[in-house]
């Protein structure tokens, strides 16, 4: 990336963020942070481009105490309550009871939401060792009522691993079986405790989505940016922070995760089909490679680059950079369809040149790329910069690819005919 | 002539609850290798492996799915084009074991007539969490006329078997139009695969 560019990207971020401003111009702030953020003002900026902190500063203060003690009210009353009353479970109400109103059976109720949850977070960017660590700032009430223990008897008792997408790093520490434990000694909690107990009261919040595989992904990144805060001020407050600010999220996502609305025109289905006419329309070579030729629908990649925000897409820090861009999205998500375009694009002789397997294996485990060079290309394709595939051209270019491919399978071929 | 390198390609599925361990069967298959900290599959995965079998190079292309009912929609519109199914349930999860009805109804709706079903329970190393025993899941098998292995990938217990398995029956049920090739290339004694005996399970 261009170095002084960078400088006055910074420069203009700042400028938009200084104290002496009384309102905060999200305009101005979403086009200066629309190619990246620096990592010290990106808390704040995600919090302000999430619709979670109010533009005039003033009213910050007031705003964040009261938020952040709703949400102590929420863990008291979603977690600590129930807890409770599991604890001291009355004669009449058991876990056998029959009674509809039976307290017991909103417990397993959530018991089999929470068990989802918890294999999910579990696996939370196992890559990063981040999520298996302790919490400086736990939730001194919320952390005595642990999540994972309620669904203790699912889990499993193994080694981990740390892994990337596609293989074994190495052996980490017994997580599963210890950390519980260890947590417990430690007088803190692990930071997957904290993004368990997150989703379960968005669960409980919001009976019609309640949790979907996938959402553990779009909570993860924020609750690192904001738990991984310099201004410990700030990372104190990451949990409920991140809550809201997840809130806001889902407000604008959650119809991808409600399998009813899957074919209406706000489901995932649509988002999937005009993300097809979109690649058609520029690209009509590789559209017709990809959708008529190897007939690769776009649900077998694109419903987890979209639903997902392409967040299993990338390593986490190119997932937080992309997110910048995508936050900044006056019209959110708007940029998205044209970032996965990007992706495609970027990769398109490959892709042209590829035989089914060879295309799905490339856009499910999508290679390492420069994040930078995806957005910029897809904001040039968005604004109209980046003209349309022209597919005499691009043709000639993909058959030289083509040619050189064949080319050398032959060499190999007469290689091994040779040994 | 162009050279093929596979005779035939047949496409599996792999089914079941979430967190019965699917991708990690598969990974193992694949990779030969166990994690047990694999991300939560969303939507659908792919893998490829390439096996000899009966003196044949057959590609299988095997998709992993989604567990979680959300994803059924999108996973049944696989259903159709698969050769084989692998139904898999966790024998420490009776859940898992119970929904294995509702698998096999999907199955029922969506598959081909023709697919090939078998039923694996894994995690069978891990003996001190069972509560589903191997006879439960031998009789759900039967009373369904399918195929029935206890897995355990992390130990890598009857996964290549099973897959083989599969593979195997799929191939048997083929048309018999390959015949004559067969007696060209396949010598006696050759093709022949080894099958793992006994393990843990």
């Amino acid at each position: 990336m261009n170095n002084t560019k960078h400088m006055e990207r910074l420069a203009r971020i700042e400028e938009v963020l200084l104290i002496a401003n009384k309102k905060i111009d999200i305009d101005e702030l979403r086009a200066s942070c629309s190619y990246g953020v620096p990592e010290q003002l990106r808390p704040i900026v995600w919090r302000l481009l999430l619709n979670y902190l109010p533009l005039e500063r003033q009213k910050w203060k007031a705003h964040l105490a009261e938020q952040r003690e709703n949400y102590n009210i929420l863990i008291e009353q979603i977690i600590v309550e129930p807890g409770t009353q599991a604890m001291n479970q009355s004669i009449n109400d058991h876990p056998l009871s029959d009674a509809p109103s039976s307290d017991w059976q909103a417990f397993f109720q959530d018991n089999k939401v929470l068990t989802q949850i918890d294999k999910d977070v579990r696996r939370l960017y196992p890559e990063i060792q981040f999520f298996q660590l302790l919490s400086k700032f736990p939730h001194l009430h919320g952390m005595k009522y642990p999540l994972s223990k309620r669904v203790v008897g699912e889990e499993l008792n193994s080694q981990e691993f740390g892994t990337t997408r596609d293989g074994v790093i190495g052996v980490t520490k017994d997580s599963r079986s210890n950390s519980t434990d260890a947590s417990a000694v430690m007088k803190s909690e692990f930071h997957w405790h904290i993004v368990e107990r997150i989703l379960f009261i968005y669960a409980k919040l919001n009976p019609g989505v309640q949790y979907v595989q996938g959402m553990n992904e779009l909570v993860a990144p924020i609750y690192y940016v904001f738990a991984s805060d310099s201004d410990e001020e700030w990372a104190e407050f990451a949990e409920a922070d991140t809550f809201f600010c997840f809130q806001q999220l889902m407000s604008e996502v959650k119809d991808n995760f409600i399998k009813t609305l899957d074919n209406s025109i706000c489901g995932i289905e649509s988002l999937m089909s005009s993300f097809h006419t979109l690649i058609n329309h520029f690209d009509e070579e590789v559209y017709k490679h990809l959708s008529t030729n190897l007939e690769i629908k776009p649900q077998f990649y694109a419903f987890r680059w979209l639903s997902l925000l392409l967040s299993q897409e990338f390593p986490l820090p190119d997932v937080i950079t992309l997110w910048d861009s995508l936050f900044s999205d006056s019209k959110r998500f708007s940029l998205l369809p044209y970032v996965c375009l990007s992706m495609i694009e970027l990769q398109r002789e490959e892709l042209l040149a590829g035989d089914f397997s060879f295309c799905v294996r490339l856009l499910q485990n999508y290679p390492f790329a420069d994040i930078a060079k995806i957005v910029a290309f897809a904001q040039d394709i968005k604004d109209g910069i980046a003209p349309r595939r022209c597919s005499k051209d691009l043709s000639k270019s993909s058959k030289i690819v083509r040619h050189a491919r064949q080319l050398s399978d032959t060499l190999k071929n007469l290689s091994i005919i040779k040994k | 002539m162009a050279r093929r390198p596979y005779d035939m390609l047949f496409k599996l599925l792999l089914i079941g609850d979430s967190g019965v361990g699917k991708t990690c069967i598969l990974y193992r298959f694949s990779d030969d290798a166990f994690n047990t900290t694999f991300i939560s599959t969303i939507g659908i995965d792919f893998k490829i492996k390439t096996i000899e079998l009966k003196g044949k190079k057959i590609k299988l292309q095997i998709w992993d799915t989604a567990g979680q009912e959300r994803f059924h929609t999108i996973t049944t519109s696989y259903y159709r084009g698969a050769m084989g199914i692998m139904l898999v349930y966790d024998i420490t999860n009776a859940k898992s074991f119970d929904n294995i009805a509702k698998w096999l109804r999907n199955i029922d709706e969506h598959a081909s007539e023709d697919v090939v079903k078998m039923l694996l329970g894994n995690k069978c190393d891990m003996a001190d969490r069972r509560v589903v025993s191997r006879e439960r899941g031998e009789k759900i098998a039967q009373d369904h006329q399918i195929k029935f292995h206890e897995t355990s990938a992390k130990l890598n217990v009857h996964v290549d078997t099973a897959f083989y398995d599969l593979a195997e029956a799929i191939l048997a049920k083929m048309p018999e139009s390959s015949d004559e090739h067969k007696n060209e290339t396949v010598v006696p004694g050759q093709g022949q695969r080894q099958t793992g005996n006994g393990g843990c399970c």
